[in-house]
């Protein structure tokens, strides 16, 4: 692994050289937002090295977590069949890197609805993501929904948050009246996480 | 499709095709009697000879478990498939359908519904006779209203219905006690309390309908003229529990709110006999004490609590 100038961006030329770089750039005291998203950014997806990650689920979208940062950061793979979408949701003060691996995911993004909010959220802007790009939000940018709008395709998205966080507001879009949730993984480090239920399992989980 | 497929591959279970810009799946995929999951999507299937129609006499009626037809053209259901008695999991989502065939309750066996992005405008109730179905995906159509008898599909887990044409909901859909995903965001529901204004009066067929519901006059198929027989047995009952009573044609719409802790309101239609029944907002627990609005208010509540984590999503 090359070590870059100070202008020079990370490659990651596997999944796991970019788990490696982002626990050194995670490592330091300061982390530069642009320099994570053109990482994220320069990885190739390459269905061989996060298979094992991608488990599906009928019903909804999952999330699988791939490394937990050594508690910096958490990085997930989710996965989105046809038809699959989040809700509008914040992220509890912490930065949000998404990057598709495959397929294509909707991201819509929204204005933080007034303090006595009863109307209607306001759509800020809206994009369609294609795979590789990595996309980045944080509660100041806005709160967003993500969604696969394909009939024929799925979506896997690779995720890292920081730092980690459990839980989240989830946005009600008619009246902008919000509602914490807590989220749970469906499997991590490729093994299919143990629960009696989906329920207990699987309250709400935004990405 | 090759003409000697099931020569070369007689033990075929899994067989690919999308993507292939085939126009029509011939009689070859017939003699292929291991055959469980086809997945032909985007092609350009959907004129009249796209499937073989002997699909559901062959083997493959019995032993084929995945279809998936997504990407096509299908402007209907292809009739063939309905022959397809084990069918657990089938895609028709991207096409141009524009309805549900009643006859889609001959698939016994599906589980597993994918009708997203299509041009469907109703949905017939017979669909609500699959015992099995536990996941209905109709998001992306122009659906205006849901038949109340799909709260009879009680094994459904999922519900998908964003991005449709929805004002209100049943009020029975409170009764899928097994719901776990429900989707509803990009439907103009309403938000605020319409009162219908254009109650018919019942006339006097109807009256007299009623009271030979409600007081049990007797009767034989001999005694009356075949239509006023049927029209006999199309009696809805009143969930007024205090009313016990019957209406045929003309009833009062009430939008009634369920609230979810003040955080989620989905507007729920009742159907009443008369503008002076009320309704309970769950017909599965029955309470014969009070009638008074609290008391529905409370049954509302127990229904709301248990979907206020599936209507968040």
């Amino acid at each position: 692994m090359e070590q870059p100038l100070q202008t020079e961006m990370w490659k990651a030329r596997s999944l796991e050289e970019l788990i490696r770089i982002l626990h050194r750039l995670f490592s330091e005291d300061k982390v530069s937002v642009e320099e994570v998203q053109a990482l994220m950014e320069s990885y190739e997806s390459n269905p061989d090295e996060w298979l094992q990650y991608a488990q599906f689920d009928q019903y909804r979208y999952t999330r699988n977590l791939v490394d937990n940062g050594n508690g910096k950061f958490n990085l997930m793979i989710l996965c989105w069949g046809e038809g699959h979408g989040s809700s509008i949701h914040d992220h509890t003060d912490s930065h949000c890197f998404m990057k598709i691996l495959q397929g294509n995911l909707k991201e819509t993004l929204f204005e933080w609805p007034e303090k006595k909010g009863n109307g209607e959220m306001t759509k800020k802007s809206e994009r369609v993501l294609r795979e590789n790009q990595c996309a980045y939000i944080n509660d100041s940018i806005g709160l967003h929904r993500v969604e696969n709008i394909s009939h024929t395709e799925t979506a896997v998205s690779l995720h890292l948050y920081s730092p980690p966080f459990d839980s989240c507001n989830t946005f009600d879009q008619r009246t902008g009246h919000k509602h914490k949730v807590k989220m749970t993984f469906y499997s991590q480090f490729g093994e299919r996480t143990h629960c009696v239920s989906r329920k207990q399992c699987a309250p709400q989980q935004p990405s | 499709l090759p003409a000697g497929l099931s020569q070369w591959f007689p033990a075929l279970e899994v067989l690919d095709v999308s993507g292939t810009g085939l126009a029509e799946l011939g009689e070859e995929l017939l003699a292929l009697p291991r055959l469980h999951t086809l997945l032909a999507k985007n092609n350009r299937l959907g004129g009249p000879g796209s499937l073989p129609k002997a699909l559901g006499q062959a083997p493959l009626g019995r032993s084929l478990r995945v279809l998936n037809l997504s990407g096509n053209r299908f402007a209907e259901l292809p009739p063939a498939l309905l022959g397809l008695r084990g069918l657990q999991s089938l895609s028709l989502g991207g096409n141009r359908l524009h309805g549900i065939p009643p006859d889609i309750q001959e698939l016994r066996s599906l589980e597993f519904l994918y009708l997203g992005g299509n041009f469907i405008t109703s949905i017939p109730p017979e669909l609500a006779n699959l015992p099995s179905l536990s996941s209905l995906v109709l998001c992306d159509n122009k659906i205006q209203s849901i038949p109340p008898q799909l709260a009879q599909l009680h094994s459904l887990r999922s519900l998908s219905l964003h991005n449709n044409l929805l004002t209100y909901l049943p009020r029975e859909i409170l009764n899928l006690v097994h719901l776990e995903e429900l989707s509803l965001r990009g439907n103009p529901l309403v938000v605020r309390f319409v009162r219908d204004l254009t109650y018919n009066p019942p006339s006097l067929q109807e009256l007299a309908g009623r009271t030979i519901k409600t007081r049990n006059v007797p009767y034989a198929p001999s005694d009356l003229p075949e239509n006023l027989v049927r029209y006999l047995s199309l009696a809805s009952n009143c969930p007024n529990p205090k009313c016990g009573g019957v209406y045929f044609d003309s009833c009062v719409r009430q939008i009634k709110f369920v609230d979810f802790c003040g955080k989620y309101r989905i507007p729920l239609m009742h159907y009443l006999c008369s503008p002076e029944c009320s309704s309970p907002c769950s017909s599965a627990s029955q309470s014969s004490t009070s009638q008074s609005e609290s008391d529905s208010e409370d049954e509302a509540s127990v229904a709301a609590r248990r979907m206020q984590k599936v209507l968040l999503g």
